[in-house]
Order: C-alpha cells, then sequence, then structure tokens
C-alpha cells in the first residue's frame, strides 16, 4: 500500500529522484512543526514564542516544497515566498511590540503580561 | 498483522519522542537535559525507521535524513535550550538544514533565497532584539538566567498534545496518503508551453548543442524566431533571410529559477505586489510601534536652535 506514494513523481530536472518518498518530507515537516508548537506553548520568553512561530512557518514550507516537487509545478514554491515575506511582516510588528511591552515592565515574561486577557 | 504492528511501532516512536521532549525542556530543580534528548533522538530514529519499512524498495537517499537530522534536532535544541541567544542560532541551524532538504527537491532559488531571508534578515532581527532585552548573565551557570527562561511552562501537557497531533497526522500518512495522485500531465505540459516564451534561451541552447552531424544545431548568425513547445521545434532565420524548422535540443527544458519567475509574474502577476504591501506597512506599523519619544529640555533645545543658527 504504501509502496505507491514512494512511486513519487520523476521530474526532468536535474536528476529523477531516486526513492524519495513525499511521506518522508511530510513526516520530517510535521515533526517540526509538532516541534514548534510544544516550544510556543512552554517557553515563557515572549521572543522565544515567536522563534517558535518560526519553525512551524518553516515545517510548512518544508511541506509546500514537497508538494510542489510532487506536481511537478512551481506554485507551491511561489507560495513559499509568501510564507517567507509573511514571517519577514511578523517578525518586524511582533518584535516591535516585544520591545514596547519589554519597555513597559523590563521582563519579557508571557505571563506577566496575563492582565491582557478579556 | 502489519495493519497492528504498524501502528504500535508508529505510537511507541511518538510516544519516546513525547517524553524526551518533556524531560529535556528546561524546569525547576534537577534537569536531565541530555538524557531526554537522548530518548527524544530514538524516538525519532524510530520514527523515520518506521517511514523507511513501510515505503520499502524506495530506498531513500542517505542527504535527505542528514539534513532531517540535522533539522530536527536543532528544533529540538531550540525548544529546549535555556538561553535565548542560544536558541535563535539553532534555530539558524534548522533553517541551513531546510535549505539543504530544498535542494535535494530542485528547489534552488527557494534554497537561497531562504538563507538570506530567514538566516540573513529575519535571524539578525531577532538576535538584535534579543540582546536590546535580555539582562545576559556574566556567570556560566543558568541560574543567573531569568525564571521565565529557566522554567518551562506545563511540560508534561503541552508535549503530550503536540504527540497527539504528531501521532495523529502520521497514522493519517498511513491511511490518507495512497489516495493522493502523482503529477498530472498538464502540470508538465504548462511548464514547457512557458519555453515559448523564451527564444533568447532556446538560441543559445541550439547554438551550443551538438546535432547528429557533428554540427550545432544553428549557426552564431541564426536567429530563433518563434519556438512551438508541443511538438518541440523552433523556426530558425539565417542572415539571407531564410527561415526553416530545427527540432530542439532534447535536455532543454525550464530551469527552477525561470520556472518560479513565470509563475510568480506571468501566472499570478497581482500576488507579488500584496506581498510587496504587506511588507511595506509592516515595516510602517514597526517604526510607529517601536518609534521612542525623545525627550529634550529646554537648554538642549537653546544649544540645537544656537548651532542651527
Amino acid at each position: 500500500m504504501l509502496v505507491d506514494i514512494a512511486t513519487m513523481a520523476q521530474g526532468d530536472f536535474p536528476e529523477p529522484m531516486t526513492g524519495l518518498t513525499l511521506m518522508h518530507y511530510l513526516m520530517t515537516s510535521g515533526l517540526l512543526f509538532a516541534l514548534g508548537l510544544v516550544g510556543f506553548v512552554t517557553r515563557r520568553n515572549l521572543i522565544i514564542m515567536f522563534l517558535c512561530t518560526e519553525l512551524m512557518f518553516q515545517a510548512a514550507g518544508i511541506a509546500l516544497i514537497a508538494f510542489s516537487r510532487f506536481h511537478l509545478n512551481h506554485t507551491g514554491e511561489t507560495f513559499v515566498i509568501f510564507v517567507l515575506t509573511i514571517a519577514a511582516a511578523e517578525a518586524a510588528l511582533a518584535l516591535a511590540l516585544v520591545v514596547l511591552l519589554f519597555r513597559r515592565k523590563e521582563t519579557l515574561d508571557a505571563s506577566s503580561w496575563a492582565e491582557l486577557r478579556g | 498483522m502489519e495493519a497492528i504492528s504498524n501502528p504500535i511501532l508508529l505510537y511507541g516512536a511518538c510516544a519516546l519522542v513525547g517524553v524526551g521532549i518533556g524531560v529535556a525542556l528546561p524546569r525547576k530543580g534537577r534537569n536531565p537535559q541530555v538524557l531526554g534528548a537522548l530518548v527524544a533522538a530514538v524516538g525519532l530514529g524510530g520514527l523515520f525507521l518506521w517511514a523507511g519499512i513501510a515505503s520499502q524498495g524506495a530506498l531513500p537517499n542517505y542527504h535527505f535524513y542528514l539534513f532531517s537530522a540535522i533539522a530536527l534536532g536543532g528544533g529540538l535544541r531550540m525548544i529546549t535550550h535555556p538561553r535565548p541567544v542560544y536558541a535563535a542560532l539553532y534555530f539558524i541551524l534548522t533553517i541551513l538544514a531546510s535549505s539543504g532538504l530544498y535542494v535535494i527537491l530542485s528547489a534552488e532559488f527557494m534554497a537561497f533565497a531562504l538563507i538570506i531571508v530567514y538566516a540573513g534578515a529575519i535571524l539578525i532581527t531577532y538576535l538584535f532584539v534579543l540582546m536590546l532585552s535580555t539582562q545576559a548573565p556574566t556567570e556560566e551557570e543558568t541560574d543567573a538566567l531569568s525564571p521565565y527562561d529557566r522554567f518551562a511552562r506545563e511540560p508534561g501537557a503541552a508535549t503530550f498534545v503536540g504527540f497527539i497531533l504528531i501521532a495523529g497526522l502520521t497514522s493519517l500518512m498511513v491511511t490518507g496518503a495512497p489516495g493522493l495522485d502523482s503529477a498530472s500531465a498538464g502540470a508538465a505540459e504548462t511548464r514547457e508551453g512557458y519555453l515559448e516564451r523564451l527564444p533568447g534561451k532556446v538560441e543559445r541552447a541550439m547554438q551550443r548543442t551538438e546535432g547528429e552531424d557533428g554540427e550545432m544545431l544553428i549557426a552564431r548568425s541564426d536567429e530563433v524566431v518563434s519556438v512551438d513547445a508541443s511538438d518541440r521545434t523552433a523556426l530558425v532565420r539565417n542572415t539571407d533571410g531564410a527561415e526553416r524548422t530545427v527540432p530542439l535540443p532534447a535536455d532543454l527544458s525550464l530551469r527552477n529559477v525561470e520556472g518560479v519567475g513565470f509563475e510568480l509574474l506571468y501566472a499570478k502577476p497581482g500576488a507579488i505586489e500584496i506581498a510587496g504591501i504587506i511588507l511595506l506597512m509592516a515595516m510602517l506599523g514597526a517604526v510607529v510601534l517601536a518609534r521612542k519619544k525623545v525627550e529634550m529640555d529646554e537648554e538642549a533645545k537653546l544649544a540645537m536652535a544656537g548651532g542651527d543658527a
């Protein structure tokens, strides 16, 4: 059953992929995403929490590129450009917010801002 | 039998990874991080072993395992390292390894864009903010770090939830993935169709490719008028104005960068503008948010005015 997945599309450039399956890439991507999720939930430093979202972006990027290769078109790759764009925009805005919060309380602890919950 | 043993092996490996990460997360008191990392590594190895066994007949490329191991190891160390700057550096390691994965998938353009944009720009921003907002302890002991870096929040529950997620995802890969169709022929046709818009590339390739008679396909002075990608021929005009049809070289195809460029600027022309606007708004927002009002007393204002006059 799984050997069917293994007969992944053979591309023409630069050489046919020998024996790499889509599943391997999806597994790496899924594990990276889970690591990012665990990090986001457990770490208490605001900056590390944003770094963990970047790890999740990265996992999504690997899955997109793998699917792009699987379907032999470039749509997935162009979408990764938008992942990079969003990551850059998020880094700029989130870090500006973190700097603001740090100026107020001199701490990066996420739970010190618990009063912000509605 | 296989239907029972495979999920047990899979969930066992997932549980091992979860336990390992739970142990490796920073916590109060004794901190067996190395032990936890080892357990997690064994679990990850088990998962990939399971994937290898499940797709027998297709021996995997060892580069893939190398880069995956570096990426996952970097990610694991990143979420467990108590020092934020080291966590950012381990994330750069993950970025480099995943750009290696991109190269294996023949996405060279995105691999380099990833290194330049992520490792070069975004992570440097992170490092600067870390340096601006962390009171760095001078001693080697982690006791000098802020408490919010030393203790994780709810490590047990979080890793449990995270690896319920990964176990679900991986078991869906077993049951759901065979329904996927591999590449459609239409996609490859569109890719080749873009060759019709690149007569200059075709001309250069034909001038450098030898035909069956040992001569180059077309002379240096010849000019490619148009390309027909469906029957792989090109209309060539020589200096006298005479036109003839020449078959394309067999190995001529669209490169990765050309493909991404066509997809981005020809097939989806509006998208790149939207990305530009998002970046512009983010830049403006960051400037407005992080701006600090400079307090100036009367003397300083007078001094400045005097300097100008």
